[in-house]
C-alpha cells in the first residue's frame, strides 16, 4: 500500500468580490458578494515511502493548496487523503508528529531567540528522547554546520544559516514525510547545493518521504526523482524527470567556434541561433540529425578551433509547458 | 505538559532580549502612579475625606490598580499577527494545543512582569508613596487567590477579543475598546465606589469588576468576611463563562480556518 494516497481531491475557494471605485467598495463592505473558485480539481496520485517527489507549477496553479490539505490545516471540499492510513485534517496532531514542514519564506524558530533555544523548544514539543536529540544534533552539527551560529539571535542570522537552522528544527523528530515549500529561495549557489546535498543524505539514510514545492528546477532535478506538475487545479504530468527531459527535450544546441570567419552553413534541419564573430549557435533536433553525423560533416568542410553540445535544462522545457507549447500524449504515464 | 513549560520560559526569555522596554515599563508605571496620586491630592486638598474614604487607602487602591495593570499587560496581537502572516499553519502543524500554548505564553509574560517590573515598582512605590500594607494576613492571602482570578477573567476575555481576528484581521480598535471598557468598568482608573449606584449595578452584571475592583477591595479590608466568598465564586464564574465562549469561539475559528484557508 502506497504511503500517501490521494484520490480525487478537490478544493473550492469562497473567494470576497470586490467591486471597483469608492462606492463600489461600499457596496462590497455593505453586501458582500462571493464566488466560488475551485483551486484545485480532481487531483489523483500516491507516493511510496521514502520517494522525493517535486510539485511543480506555476503561481496560482494548486501546489499549496494541495499542500495545506496533505499536512491536514485544510480541509478537502470533496476527495479523499490518507498518510500512512490517517487522514491528515481528522487527526491533524496526531499526524502532525511525524510530519517536517520547511517554508523557505516563513520561519519557525524563535526570532529573539538564540537558535538553540527552539531546538530545545522543539525537545519538548515532539519529546524526543535526549540521546535521539543529541545525536541529531551531532549529525546536523556535522552536515549543516549549525554550531557556529547556534548561541546567536535568529534575527541576527544570513538567510543562508536561518535557513539551515530551519531544515535542522524540522528534522529534529525523525519526520516520516517532510514537505518542503521553496527550500533554497534566495540562497546563493554553494548554499543551495549544501542544503541539497543534505536533503539527499537524509533521504538516503533514514528513508524519509519528501515532498518538494519550488520554481527552482535545479531543486527539482537534483533532488527528486519523480515530479508532478500542477497546472490550473489538475495534474498535468506525474512521472520521472528523465522521461520528461528525454520525450520532450528534443532540441540540442552546439556550439562551435570556427578558426575563421565562416559565411554561411548549408546543411539541412539545423538552424543558427546565434553568431559571434567566429561563434556559431546552432539549433538541432536529436531525432532529425544524429550528432556523430553532423559534427562529422562539419569537420570535414570547416576548420574547427572548438565545439560544444547542450542538451537542454528542464528549465525550457518546463517554460515551454507552462506557455502550453507542449502537449502532452497520452502514452505518457500520469497523464490525463 | 512539560513543552507548555518551556513555551512559559521561553515567553519569559523572549521578553527579557529587550532590557531597555523592561526598564521603560517600570519608569511608566511609576510616572502614571504619581501623576494619578497628584490628581486625588487636588480633588482632595486638604479635607481628609472624601465620602468617608480615607485618603491614604486611596493611594494604596491607585498604586495597587496601577501596580496589578503593569502585570497584567498580555501580548495582545500575538494571534492577529499570526492570523495575519499566516503563520498560524506552521503552529497547528504541531502536536500541541494552539490555545494551551497561547496561555502558557502569556503566563511566561506574567512571570517575566512580576519578577523583573512589579518587585522594583512595588519597592519604589513602597518607599514613595507609602502605601499601606494588606488589611490583614488572611486578606492578603485572600488578595493574592482573587488577583490570580482576577488575571484569568482578564485573560479570558482577552482570548475571546484576539481570537476575533480570524474574522476581523485587525482588531486594533476592538482591543482599543476593550482596554478603555475593562479601565473604566473595572475600577482600575477610578474606584467604584466613586460611580453613582445605577452604574455599580450595571457593572456588578459585568466580569469587570472581577479584574481589578474585587482584589483591591479584598486587600484593603473593604469587603466583610461574608462578602469575599461569594465575590470569588463570582470570578471563577466569570473565568468559567467567558473560557466557555473562548472554547467555542476558537473551535469555530479553526473551521473557519481549515475551511477557507485563513
Amino acid at each position: 500500500m502506497p504511503f500517501i494516497e490521494v484520490n480525487n481531491l478537490v478544493k473550492d475557494y469562497k473567494l470576497n468580490v470586490r467591486k471597483k471605485g469608492l462606492l463600489g467598495s461600499l457596496q462590497s463592505l455593505l453586501v458582500p458578494e462571493y464566488k466560488m473558485k475551485r483551486a484545485v480539481n480532481d487531483i489523483s496520485f500516491s507516493i511510496n515511502k521514502g520517494e522525493m517527489v517535486g510539485f511543480i507549477g506555476p503561481n496560482g496553479a494548486g501546489k499549496s493548496t494541495t499542500v495545506k490539505m496533505l499536512t491536514g490545516i485544510l480541509v478537502p471540499t470533496s476527495g479523499s487523503i490518507t498518510i500512512d492510513g490517517l487522514c491528515p485534517y481528522k487527526e491533524r496532531k496526531r499526524n502532525a508528529m511525524r510530519l517536517g514542514v520547511v517554508f523557505g519564506q516563513r520561519t519557525q524558530l524563535w526570532w529573539d531567540l538564540p537558535v538553540i533555544d527552539t531546538f530545545e523548544l522543539l525537545k519538548y514539543i515532539y519529546k524526543i528522547p535526549e540521546p535521539r536529540y543529541k545525536k541529531n544534533m551531532e549529525l546536523f552539527n556535522e552536515l549543516l554546520e549549525i554550531n557556529s551560529f547556534i548561541s546567536q539571535p535568529v534575527r541576527q542570522l544570513s538567510l543562508g544559516q536561518r535557513m539551515r537552522a530551519d531544515i535542522a528544527a524540522a528534522l529534529l523528530h525523525d519526520p516520516e514525510i517532510i514537505f518542503f515549500d521553496e527550500p533554497t529561495i534566495g540562497l546563493d549557489v554553494i548554499a543551495k547545493e549544501k542544503v541539497r546535498e543534505f536533503i539527499r543524505y537524509i533521504n538516503k539514510e533514514k528513508g524519509t518521504t519528501m515532498l518538494f514545492t519550488t520554481h527552482d528546477m535545479q531543486d527539482i532535478e537534483k533532488t527528486c526523482q519523480r515530479m508532478i506538475i500542477i497546472d490550473q487545479g489538475v495534474t498535468i504530468y506525474d512521472g520521472t524527470v528523465e522521461e520528461i527531459k528525454e520525450k520532450y527535450g528534443t532540441n540540442r544546441t552546439l556550439q562551435v567556434d570556427f578558426s575563421e570567419n565562416v559565411e554561411k552553413i548549408d546543411i539541412p534541419g539545423i538552424q543558427v541561433i546565434e553568431e559571434k564573430g567566429s561563434k556559431k549557435r546552432f539549433k538541432f533536433r536529436k531525432d532529425e540529425i544524429q550528432i556523430s553525423s553532423l559534427i562529422n560533416e562539419l569537420t570535414q568542410k570547416y576548420s574547427i578551433v572548438d565545439l560544444t553540445v547542450q542538451e537542454p535544462e528542464i528549465e525550457g522545457i518546463i517554460r515551454e509547458i507552462y506557455q502550453g507549447g507542449i502537449k502532452f500524449d497520452e502514452s505518457l504515464c500520469g497523464v490525463r | 505538559m512539560r513543552a507548555y513549560v518551556e513555551f512559559a520560559k521561553k515567553a519569559f526569555q523572549n521578553n527579557i532580549a529587550y532590557r531597555a522596554d523592561c526598564v521603560a515599563g517600570i519608569i511608566n508605571a511609576i510616572i502614571m502612579i504619581f501623576v494619578n496620586i497628584c490628581v486625588w491630592k487636588a480633588i482632595y486638598e486638604d479635607e481628609q475625606a472624601v465620602d468617608g474614604v480615607q485618603f491614604k487607602m486611596l493611594i494604596t487602591y491607585v498604586v495597587l490598580a496601577f501596580l496589578m495593570q503593569c502585570i497584567y499587560a498580555m501580548d495582545e496581537y500575538r494571534i492577529e499577527n499570526k492570523v495575519r502572516s499566516g503563520s498560524i499553519g506552521l503552529d497547528l502543524l504541531k502536536p500541541i494545543n494552539f490555545s494551551g500554548y497561547i496561555f502558557s505564553y502569556n503566563v511566561g509574560i506574567l512571570i517575566f512582569r512580576v519578577v523583573l517590573q512589579l518587585t522594583p515598582a512595588l519597592i519604589i512605590s513602597i518607599i514613595l508613596f507609602k502605601m499601606l500594607p494588606p488589611f490583614s494576613l488572611t486578606m492578603f492571602a485572600l488578595f493574592l487567590v482573587s488577583m490570580i482570578l482576577g488575571y484569568l477573567v482578564l485573560y479570558c476575555l482577552n482570548f475571546i477579543v484576539w481570537i476575533s481576528s480570524f474574522w476581523f484581521y485587525w482588531t486594533f480598535s476592538l482591543v482599543t475598546i476593550k482596554d478603555a471598557a475593562v479601565m473604566i468598568l473595572s475600577g482600575a482608573l477610578l474606584p467604584l465606589w466613586f460611580m453613582p449606584q445605577a452604574m455599580v449595578d450595571f457593572i456588578n452584571l459585568t466580569p469587570f469588576a472581577s479584574i481589578y475592583y474585587v482584589p483591591i477591595t479584598i486587600y484593603l479590608g473593604q469587603m466583610p468576611m461574608e462578602e469575599i466568598a461569594f465575590a470569588l465564586l463570582k470570578q471563577l464564574i466569570w473565568v468559567l463563562g467567558l473560557f466557555i465562549v473562548g472554547r467555542l469561539l476558537w473551535r469555530s475559528a479553526l473551521k473557519k480556518l481549515v475551511v477557507q484557508g485563513g
